[in-house]
């Protein structure tokens, strides 16, 4: 096995830090033929790959989650893709999100205050996962009670018991898929029934070219949400408060110099990737840069890889809180470009001031072995001991 | 002064310039980026140009 292969190996089982992979990637096998999958390392491939959804689709043929129909928005390719973004997107804009600020601050401490006399806490169970997951709840108006369902639900889509990679993964991950879709017809009734002011009921009062949204194209959409807005954020704070702990200068940056942090955020970004790629399928017989791929073939540009290319950022391995420019691909390019880049933004903001305001000091507990996750980066647990701040 | 354009075919709502740009870029009901200003000098030109590197897209031109 090439130093490559083996690197590829162990990032189907999760791996602490992928940016040497990245490197030897592009440097050896700029695409790179997996059993499974093509992997695109240069970021020039890949910006074409996520631009071109006509030789590159990101369909139901990508990748398989359970579902029984395209996932809406991701799985449904432009031109039809852009009358479902003309409707979400308006949900998710920056705006709107600033809106929700406040009381994402709120539910922040409030997580905080069950920790911070303790002088410890596992950050992933008790921060982490819990967080995006009611502010997940809460936006779309679902009873806070559903959490753990919810986590459930999530874990048995995303990491399926008894599939590894591409194998069994509908048989996998369809008698979950089933029960998430019977929960949103029972949620989509109770909001049809009671309207009120939440994303879901926005949603069932849209219209496309004058029609109301259909019960299944609603379906789908809330399906995608649950996969694509959980996770992922629990996988950036896991991320970025690894890297917090284990660079205490960059912390210390961070409380000292506060107006830094949106840019902080965009370089922590970068540098993580916390969703290091992203699933496309071929759509004909092509080339990429001199490799041949054929029609059918399942392609992963890898968004981490991007991220850390030399031929867009200077210093690559540096992370740098001021770095300018900072064009990084963590959300992803072209139509499908993340539709919660913006809700992420604004969850890993206010959890990141709001923590350091409180906790400005820690650590990672001693001897804590971390076990990061398959394809979605999080660890199994991050057990964090930090001083007890003063009453 | 510099004009600015943006490519609406390319911008797909980052966002990264009107939250670099604020007094240069607007965003839209979707949050695609539109030209508050488009003819910039001195402090709106340097805001403009910090925008036109970041954005991921490419979307954004500016011409004497």
């Amino acid at each position: 096995m090439t130093e490559t292969e083996g690197f590829v190996d162990q990032a189907v089982s999760g791996l602490a830090d992928p940016q040497p992979m990245y490197k030897a990637l592009r440097e050896s096998t700029p695409v790179f033929r997996s059993p499974q999958v093509v992997v695109l390392s240069r970021l020039a491939d890949i910006e074409m790959a996520l631009k071109h959804t006509e030789l590159f689709s990101s369909n139901m043929d990508a990748v398989d989650l359970g579902n029984i129909r395209p996932l809406i928005p991701l799985q449904v390719d432009p031109p039809e893709h852009a009358k479902y973004r003309r409707i979400l997107d308006p949900l998710f804009t920056p705006r709107e999100m600033a809106r929700r600020e406040p009381r994402v601050a709120e539910l922040v401490n409030e997580m905080i205050d069950r920790f911070a006399d303790r002088g410890e806490c596992d950050f992933h169970e008790e921060f982490a996962v819990p967080l995006p997951c009611t502010v997940f709840l809460q936006l779309l108006g679902l009873p806070l009670e559903d959490l753990d369902q919810f986590l459930e639900w999530k874990d048995g889509v995303i990491r399926p018991e008894g599939a590894s990679g591409f194998d069994r993964r509908h048989e996998a991950s369809a008698g979950v898929a089933q029960q998430i879709y019977e929960y949103f017809e029972r949620a989509i009734d109770d909001h049809v029934a009671s309207p009120r002011d939440d994303l879901l009921s926005a949603m069932i009062a849209a219209t496309i070219a004058g029609q109301p949204v259909s019960r299944e194209e609603l379906l789908d959409i809330c399906f995608l949400f649950l996969i694509a807005g959980l996770d992922t954020v629990t996988d950036s704070l896991d991320c970025f408060f690894v890297y917090l702990a284990r660079h205490p200068d960059h912390r210390h940056q961070l409380v000292e110099q506060p107006d830094i942090l949106p840019s902080a955020i965009e370089e922590l970004l970068r540098w993580e990737t916390p969703v290091p790629g992203v699933a496309r399928v071929a759509m004909a017989d092509v080339e990429v840069g001199g490799c041949p791929i054929s029609k059918g073939e399942r392609v992963s540009p890898l968004l981490g890889a991007a991220n850390t290319d030399p031929a867009e950022f200077p210093d690559p391995e540096l992370v740098d809180f001021r770095r300018n420019p900072n064009r990084h691909r963590a959300f992803g390019g072209g139509p499908h470009r993340c539709l919660g880049s913006h809700l992420a933004r604004m969850e890993l903001r206010v959890a990141l001031r709001e923590f350091h305001r409180r906790i400005p000091d820690y650590e990672i507990k001693p001897g804590t072995q971390l076990a990061y996750t398959a394809a979605l980066r999080s660890v199994e647990s991050l057990p964090l001991t930090f001083p007890v701040p003063a009453p | 002064m510099t004009r600015v354009d943006i490519d609406a075919d390319r911008c797909v709502g980052h966002g990264r310039c009107y939250t670099l740009a604020p007094e240069v870029f607007d965003a839209d009901e979707v949050g695609h980026a539109t030209v508050h200003t488009d003819q910039v000098a001195g402090e709106l030109e340097a805001q403009a140009a910090d925008a036109e590197r970041n954005c991921p897209e490419g979307a954004i031109t500016l011409s004497p």
